[in-house]
């Protein structure tokens, strides 16, 4: 209601042509990007159903009905939440765990050359290793309960962070720090007045990517060896020949994911809002 | 006006603000710059010219301590100059405005740095952005302005701290023929205002003439000091009028001369 008296009430007063039919519905329907979206979905979800029916492949790519029928089950059974809820905390933990570990130790040592030109070769012998590969070892390590999923998501979390805030740290132009002495900044006041914020676009950075790292290693880890959890869940239902179910799990992923990507994304705008600022277009 | 500072060195309005004695800088076996003598005079408005390469802005260096291998000796108000100084401001044509500081928080940064009160910081701030005319730009970040607004948070925030050398290189280079003269006009004010010490590098006779009251001339690599020319040009002068002045083309001849027969 109020919006759409804004609206008109800014437009007689703008004095705009009155749009005609066609206009309205072009921008409000048809030409919008949402309205586009919403039939790309439609369309897509209509050919599956109709695909997985008629052409008897739902035993291969289950169907939109099948699934929604999947997730029925999987909540009436009241073992839904409780398998997003594990999943969720061990993703969780291994990327507060990781980010932060990873971003300091990536800050670190790309700001101090001397320790960056010292870790290199190893960082570099790291960083070509195939991480997933660590998953059967860290069930030796810590077993196949919660800590075993928390540490590996950690391990994933870490490196990517680790990786592009050190990276990127390393380019950060040192003529900025002479002058920063120059102008009388102690060494603790370079470190935070001058190279924090400096390297905080690439912790940013880093963080975006390693975020969907802590889910993957979480579910990695639930696929090994595992009790409950999402992950373990479309094991199961793998086993099972279950597609629907299996395709349910991946649809709570992708859910889990986006909602934190979201959240990262208002947190990182307000953090960077530097960069992100309009033209003046100063007058004079 | 006596003031003592350590090494027991009398200080009076005589003492040269820097006295640069046989200073030659070398990297590697490469000579960079000298041996040159140069005396810096308390207050005055000195301009260094030279060809490219020559050692213009390892002189600066050399003074504001961030370049300490050298030979001779280079005295600060008669006390020799060890590690960085801080008694200068250094404007260069590279800008060193912070992007994710506010224009605002660039021109606090020395303040900070000193551990001032946030009360005297606001206030000195204020004050020294009012003074470059960016008074209403307190709040945007430094993407958002143009090349002579950015060389302006960098002269407010060198004088918030006032410094009691400005060393100036090139720092008018990428700025419009317009906003140069503009800028020229509301730096001699600054001069005047401050009671300090400018050292000014630039390739720009005009520049040189209109600004100085002594422009140094620095022969090819590696720079010796080749001519020093006083220029008798009454204050305050016109950035425009000044170039009718028939003195000011004698002074350019000179100048030229000087430059060309490397
Ligand atoms: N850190 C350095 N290492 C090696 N050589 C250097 C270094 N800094 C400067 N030089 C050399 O020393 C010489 C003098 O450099 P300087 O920057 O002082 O010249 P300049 O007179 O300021 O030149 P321009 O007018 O181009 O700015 C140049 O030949 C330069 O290549
Ligand atoms: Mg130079």
């Amino acid at each position: 209601m109020t919006a759409i008296g804004k609206r008109a009430g800014r437009s007689a007063m703008l004095a705009d042509p009155a749009p005609t039919g066609w206009q309205v519905l072009n921008r409000f329907t048809l030409g919008s990007d949402t309205a586009i979206q919403i039939t790309i979905l439609a369309v897509t979800l209509a050919i599956w159903q109709i695909s997985a029916s008629r052409l008897g492949m739902e035993f291969w790519i289950s169907s939109p009905a099948g699934i929604w029928r999947a997730f029925g089950k999987w909540a009436a059974n009241g073992v839904m939440l409780g398998d997003i809820r594990t999943t969720i905390i061990e993703a969780g933990i291994g990327f507060v765990l990781g980010s932060s570990i990873g971003g300091l130790v990536g800050f670190v040592l790309g700001w101090v050359r001397r320790l960056g030109d010292i870790f290199e070769p190893f960082v570099i012998a790291f960083y070509t290793l195939p991480k997933v590969a660590l998953a059967p070892l860290f069930v030796l390590w810590f077993g196949i309960g919660m800590g075993n999923k928390i540490m590996f998501a950690t391990l994933l979390v870490f490196f990517m962070v680790f990786f592009t805030t050190f990276q990127g740290t390393r380019q950060v132009d040192r003529d900025l720090v002479s002058n920063a002495r120059l102008l009388g900044a102690s060494r603790w006041q370079i470190w935070t007045k001058i190279a924090l914020p400096h390297a905080s676009v690439w912790l940013f950075a880093g963080i975006r990517i390693g975020l969907p790292y802590a889910l993957i290693g979480a579910i990695v880890g639930e696929f090994i060896a595992a009790e409950n959890g999402v992950g373990f869940r479309i094991r199961e239902a793998t086993s099972f020949y279950d597609t629907s179910a299996v395709f349910a799990g991946l649809i709570v992923l992708m859910g889990i994911s986006m909602v934190c990507l979201a959240a990262l994304k208002i947190i990182e705008t307000r953090a960077l809002r530097w960069q992100n600022v309009r033209d003046l277009t100063p007058a004079g | 006006m006596m003031a003592a500072v350590a090494d027991d060195v009398t200080v009076t309005e005589l003492t040269p603000e820097f006295s640069f004695t046989d200073v030659s800088v070398r990297f590697g076996s490469f000579v960079a710059m000298g041996p040159a003598t140069l005396e810096v005079r308390q207050r005055e408005f000195l301009v260094i010219i030279g060809p490219s390469g020559c050692g213009k802005s390892t002189l600066l260096n050399l003074a504001a301590g961030t370049l300490q291998t050298r030979t001779g000796s280079v005295l600060h108000r008669g006390a020799p100059l060890r590690g960085i100084n801080h008694d200068v401001g250094y404007i260069t044509q590279k800008n060193y405005c912070l992007p994710w500081r506010t224009v605002e928080a660039n021109v606090r940064l020395p303040l900070e740095f000193r551990r001032w009160p946030a009360a005297k910081i606001k206030l000195r701030a204020a004050a020294a952005i009012a003074q470059v005319g960016l008074t209403g730009f307190e709040n945007a970040y430094p993407k958002q302005l143009s090349g002579g607004m950015l060389q302006r948070v960098l002269i407010a925030r060198t004088l918030a701290y006032n410094p009691s050398t400005y060393l100036l290189d090139e720092p008018f280079g990428s700025l419009d023929a317009q906003l140069r003269m503009h800028m020229h006009r509301e730096l001699m004010r600054l001069w005047q205002t401050t009671a300090s010490t400018f050292v000014f590098v630039t390739h720009d006779l005009h520049e040189a003439i209109t600004l100085a009251d002594r422009v140094v001339v620095m022969s090819g690599r590696p720079g010796r000091i080749k001519l020093i020319v006083d220029i008798d040009i009454p204050r305050p002068r016109d950035v425009v009028d000044i170039q009718s002045d028939p003195r000011f083309g004698a002074y350019f001849k000179t100048l030229w001369t000087a430059l060309s027969d490397d």
